[in-house]
């Protein structure tokens, strides 16, 4: 891997893993456009990767610190107490929790066999283009007014915050989170998706999603630390080092762009650019132009 | 609900560490040791005695 590919893979991670297009699909579909050939199982590549993903995971610590600090805190003086309270900080981090066990269990069992089978560039560029019409699909059907939120319409407002959201809800919204098993499903998209149809806002979706996404990126990226310090994975240290660092920095930026997106915007323009984007690459991929 | 809770709780530990030492190998994807499986199955047993706390104190989810 020479230093520009490393620098490449790395603002990829850093972005695509939190805007809501498929980290996993684009660090398969750019290498294969590019015909940069790594061998993915290589101790080299895959301490690579780790770095790129603590370097994400921290990003997103230090974005929402405050929140994580207020959050600890809160379940830390509910365990101590025992009881839950009404704080919305206790709330959002047991919800957190909720959401994060269907993720953990289905990444720990399925990850691997998920990845062996889905790996080809065709298939990727399929759920892709998937992924686009799930984003397109969870817009459309925010949009059309259920009964529940005809009635809360009525009321002033269709959505609720997030501290107010059901616990059976931050699971499905787990399980929705965990569709990112398949490369080329969006972990952001997945999640922020399940939100808003659970009558979220965009902006508290996109926080829960990223709020979401922390302890499991973090959690899969500290298993895999010994795999930085492998014998092997000395030869790439200081690009992976450097690499970990571009990532956080482009996560870190992607991240402050996002929140002030979905203050206003929705989830439509990534649906047309993973379309677009999925169609390309399944294209060149049945015309045996990418591998 | 407290006693299910600890009941629970040590099931997830028992699991765990059958994964840790390789005896289970259940959804595992190589032979040998699983420390991934190992650390979701302790936090899923401290999860378990979490809720064996807020059994005891009487309270329970609102929603």
């Amino acid at each position: 891997m020479t230093w520009l590919q490393a620098m490449v893979l790395a603002v990829l991670q850093g972005a695509s893993e939190l805007f809501p297009v498929s980290s996993l699909g684009h660090t398969v579909l750019v290498p294969a456009l590019l015909r940069w050939k790594f061998d993915r199982s290589d101790p080299t590549f895959l301490a690579f990767v780790v770095a790129l993903h603590l370097g994400t995971a921290v990003a997103l610590v230090i974005f929402y610190r405050a929140d994580w600090v207020r959050i600890a805190r809160a379940l830390v003086s509910s365990v101590a107490r025992g009881s839950l309270s009404s704080d919305p900080d206790e709330r959002i981090g047991w919800l957190l929790v909720a959401g994060t066990v269907p993720v953990a269990l289905l990444g720990v069992f399925l990850e691997a066999p998920v990845r062996r089978f889905f790996g080809s560039s065709a298939i990727v560029a399929t759920f892709l283009i998937l992924n686009a019409f799930v984003m397109f699909a969870g817009e459309a059907l925010r949009r059309r007014p259920s009964t529940t939120a005809r009635s809360a319409s009525a009321q002033g407002d269709s959505t609720r915050p997030l501290a107010e959201l059901p616990w059976a809800d931050a699971v499905k919204v787990g399980f929705a989170q965990s569709a990112a098993l398949l490369p080329g499903i969006s972990r952001s998209g997945a999640s922020i998706v399940a939100g808003l149809l659970l009558r979220l806002s965009h902006e508290d979706a996109a926080r829960y999603s990223f709020l979401l996404a922390t302890p499991v990126i973090f959690a899969a990226s500290a298993l895999e630390i010994p795999k930085l310090f492998a014998p092997q994975a000395q030869g790439v240290l200081a690009q992976s080092a450097v690499g970990g660092v571009l990532a956080a920095v482009t996560a870190y930026a992607s991240v402050a762009f996002l929140t002030r997106w979905f203050h206003s915007h929705d989830l439509r323009p990534f649906g047309w650019y993973c379309l677009i984007f999925g169609t390309l690459c399944l294209g060149l991929a049945l015309a045996k132009v990418i591998a | 609900m407290k006693a299910l809770a600890l009941a629970l709780a040590v099931i997830f530990f028992i699991i765990g560490f059958l994964y840790l030492f390789g005896i289970l190998q259940i959804g595992a994807s190589h032979g040998g040791r699983h420390v991934s499986h190992f650390v979701l199955f302790v936090v899923l047993g401290i999860l378990s005695l979490v809720w064996m706390r807020f059994a005891s104190s009487g309270a329970s989810p609102q929603r």
